[in-house]
């Protein structure tokens, strides 16, 4: 168990709602399958295989959980945005933690130093609660290509940014990632530039549209006319 | 740890005026859902009302716990294909938007708009807005057009909408209620009370901080159901909801050939480990399910394709062999078709197959049917037949009135042929394969739902179908938890109650019983009307390997009897006094007495 220590203590301190514990092997030797890989040192984010999201949403139940103590999807760092395309399919986006020159909110932030940023001990966005101005400036979140940063004004007006569920004593457990039921969300180190993979959900849905090809939006199949002649 | 109040949004069409209001003391005793639903329309509809006149309400139910552990928005009013009570449920999205639009007892229309309008609820903004340019639409379009006017960045992008198809607008009697594309009110005619009302499309969205009392309690329940659950997913995830069927088809549970037959050749066709290869594009889920047996497919080939769809028992049994198409592949254009005109995929092939046979009898000519050859298996006389019905055009407008009615409009003997429950067509479901199949199929108040194994009528699915629990976790969540255990401690975590396991069980009774009292005032004689189509007792039928199956009529009264002693009814399945009073159900005595029905043990 080299990967992903938390101690209890840490995990109240953080005020977790719920503790999610990876699923147990039935014999302890046998460590394999995605929930087994170990978790990734240094820099690493959290990626989606996006056509395994089923948009059940809980990422987002265990995020508000894990970081507000409280069920509410609005209030959480990882967002499910449900598309016709024109089969509905849910996509998914979450923060992906970008290297320094493409870090694009934080070059926005209008608050110096921004009020957005990267810790670069930690590996992880972090926002200053008390400096950020809240959803009424949210250039952070127009700056972001992907639309990420978020912001729930009824009951916490600063930027929502994924932190890696990161604790004060080096655990880092995203808890989306465990819970997730159908293992489209992994915790990796980067392969590839992040931004590559920090794609607006939109356009997420438009390849999924195109997979679809020739159907348009508004259409699955040919009219019976078409096919077999006569009067509409 | 505080009790939540329940808010039920009331919109009255008529005076275009809408009002938030708390019935927790309801909720508390009905729950939500199929439970909640019956209530209401023994409340706020008289005896005997037109299901599509002004006087009917629409219930869009959900109960406390949906938007935590279930999905399900259960829609309600008095069916216009039975004339009795009738449900039909959801999944997909929509009732989760209600829980965070803070409306957590769900929508209640009442009244008649005097133009076609969409409603539009966005928190607390309720607006009624004009459709005219919607109607005619087909469901999918209409909801593509929706979400384009609707939607303006991410902020609102998830936004729930349920729209009818135009057999909904010309309150074809099995017309259904369609949300996101495949997710489906299908069954009882629901969308026709839409269709009646002139309401196109109802959509939802929803921001606020959803209402639970003890959240801790809460999180621990929801995060030990999605880890021990993690296995359950593997049939349903990888073949979809369509894997049952071939089971099934071997077992003679299957119909074939409208109840012709026990087995044909075409039964092997449908076949899901060659469609999950050839044609599957994808899972998706309901709201807060780890299942995701929502598998959709898209066929490329001609002449069908390309066309996508989403194929599950319910829509591809009453269809497949039941009416002699040739498996999923031809499937996979045929639901599409069914879904955008917005008619019951199930009950509409229930019709189709009864008019198949009429016609290969002689009992109805091409003449009568306007030309088309309506041969078994004729996929293009099926795709004009059904057009003809959404659009209620010369024959389509007689059988549009679904199965209690048509029959009798078109005489000649054809009733005989009819394979139907209480008005509702029974379609997909064999019921000689078993006899306890046919008694869960046949106890059911409402009409013929899904009958098998448990069925529809049993309180423990009422009670599931009113927490607005999918059936499909049921079983689950009853392996992992005991589904009354779970349902308490989910109840008293979500709400602030006090219950016990005990109270859960006497509540699913209580449940099951307003439904059928709402039947017994409506109508519906239990030992007339709760059987199976004679030739379920009179013809044989053959299983693959030759072995002959039929069902008795004196086992058959015997097994039903014994049910409905063991939900608490004498055996002429009325229920007695007495236990009304100990489910506190006294409210409904005064009415039934009335009708001349005795309530004697």
């Amino acid at each position: 168990m080299v990967k992903n220590q938390q101690s209890e203590v840490s995990q109240k301190k953080r005020g977790y709602g719920a503790k999610v514990v990876a699923q147990q092997p039935k014999f302890p030797e046998d460590r394999w399958g995605v929930e087994h890989l170990p978790y990734p040192q240094g820099v690493a984010y959290i990626q989606a295989r996006w056509d395994l999201c089923i948009g059940c949403g809980a990422c987002e139940m265990v995020c508000s959980l894990s970081h507000f103590g409280v069920i509410n999807r609005e209030l959480s760092r990882i967002r499910i945005y449900r598309y016709l395309t024109p089969i509905p399919k849910s996509v998914q986006n979450v923060c992906s933690q970008c290297r320094e020159e493409e870090r694009e909110c934080q070059k926005a932030c209008p608050v110096d130093p921004p009020a957005i940023y990267y810790d670069d001990k930690e590996f992880h966005m972090t926002v200053d609660m008390d400096r950020c101005l809240g959803h009424r400036c949210a250039k952070c979140q127009d700056a972001c290509p992907a639309n990420v940063p978020t912001f729930y004004a009824p009951e916490h007006d600063c930027a929502l940014v994924c932190d890696l569920c990161y604790d004060s004593e080096g655990g880092r457990r995203p808890q989306c990632v465990e819970i997730c039921p159908s293992y489209c969300l992994e915790f990796l180190k980067p392969e590839f530039p992040q931004h590559l993979d920090r794609v607006h959900p939109d356009e997420k849905a438009e390849s999924f549209s195109r997979k679809l090809y020739p159907l348009p939006k508004d259409k699955v199949q040919r009219a019976p006319e078409e096919i077999w002649g006569g009067e509409k | 740890m505080t009790a939540t109040t329940s808010n039920l949004l009331e919109i009255d069409l008529s005076a275009r005026k809408s009002q938030v209001v708390d019935i927790t003391a309801d909720v508390q005793t009905f729950l939500g859902g199929r439970g909640l639903g019956a209530k209401l329309v023994w409340d706020r509809v008289p005896a005997g009302t037109d299901p599509l006149g002004p006087d009917n309400t629409l219930y869009f139910g959900i109960g406390p716990i949906t938007g935590f552990n279930g999905a399900v928005t259960t829609i309600s009013a008095l069916s216009p294909l039975t004339l009795l009570y009738g449900f039909s449920c959801v999944n997909g999205h929509f009732g989760i938007e209600m829980i965070y639009a803070g409306y957590n007892a769900g929508i209640l229309l009442t009244g008649k708009a005097d133009s076609p309008v969409y409603l539009y609820i966005d928190d607390d903004k309720v607006e009624i807005r004009d459709a005219s340019d919607l109607w005619g639409m087909l469901n999918l379009e209409a909801q593509q057009q929706l979400r384009n006017r609707l939607t303006n960045g991410l902020q609102n992008q998830n936004l729930a909408i349920a729209t009818i198809g135009p057999a909904g607008e010309h309150q074809v009697r099995n017309a259904d209620i369609c949300h996101d594309f495949y997710h489906h009110a299908a069954r009882l005619g629901m969308g026709a009370v839409m269709g009646s009302k002139n309401v196109k499309a109802i959509v939802v969205r929803g921001t606020k901080q959803p209402k639970y009392a003890n959240a801790t309690k809460l999180a621990e329940l929801l995060i030990a159901y999605f880890q021990q659950n993690r296995l359950y997913k593997a049939q349903m995830r990888r073949w979809g909801h369509s894997y049952t069927m071939p089971t099934r088809y071997y077992a003679s549970k299957e119909g074939v050939k409208n109840k012709m037959l026990g087995w044909h050749d075409m039964c092997d066709l449908s076949n899901p480990v060659l469609h999950e290869q050839r044609y599957k594009l994808w899972n998706d889920s309901c709201a807060l399910c780890q299942v995701g047996c929502k598998t959709p497919y898209m066929r490329r080939e001609p002449p069908l394709g390309p066309c996508a769809g989403e194929i599950r028992h319910d829509n591809a049994g009453g269809w497949n062999a039941n009416v002699l198409i040739p498996g999923y592949e031809t499937q996979i254009y045929l639901t599409p078709l069914v879904d955008n005109l917005g008619l019951d995929s199930e009950d509409v092939s229930g019709v189709v197959a009864w008019m198949m046979e009429c016609y290969e009898r002689g009992i109805v000519s091409r003449d009568d049917l306007d030309g088309i050859d309506l041969t078994w298996g004729n996929l293009e006389a099926i795709c004009k037949l059904l057009r003809k019905i959404a659009y209620r055009e010369g024959i389509g407008d007689i059988l549009a009135e679904g199965l209690k009615f048509a029959p009798a409009k078109i005489g000649k003997g054809s009733e005989a042929y009819a394979m139907t429950h209480k008005g509702v067509a029974i379609t997909s479901y064999e019921l000689r394969g078993a006899l306890a199949d046919a008694i869960s199929l046949a106890m059911v108040p409402v009409g013929e739902l899904h009958g098998l194994g448990k069925g529809r009528g049993d309180p423990f699915r009422v009670l599931a179908d009113s927490l607005t629990v999918c059936a499909f976790l049921r079983p689950s969540l009853n392996s992992v938890f005991g589904f009354s255990t779970w349902g308490a401690e989910m109840l008293n975590a979500v709400c602030g109650w006090h219950l016990t396991e005990e109270d859960v069980n006497t509540i699913a009774h209580r449940l099951a019983m307003i439904e059928r009292c709402v039947c017994l005032r409506e109508g519906h004689v239990p030992t007339q009307d709760d059987t199976v189509p004679d030739r379920f007792f009179d013809e044989v039928i053959y299983t693959k390997y030759g072995k002959p199956l039929k069902l008795d009529r004196d086992d058959f009264r015997k097994e039903r009897e014994k049910f409905y002693l063991s939900i608490g009814l004498n055996k002429d399945g009325i229920p007695p006094k007495e236990y009304l009073e100990k489910l506190e159900l006294e409210f409904v005595m005064p009415t039934l007495e009335m009708m001349g029905l005795k309530l004697a043990p």
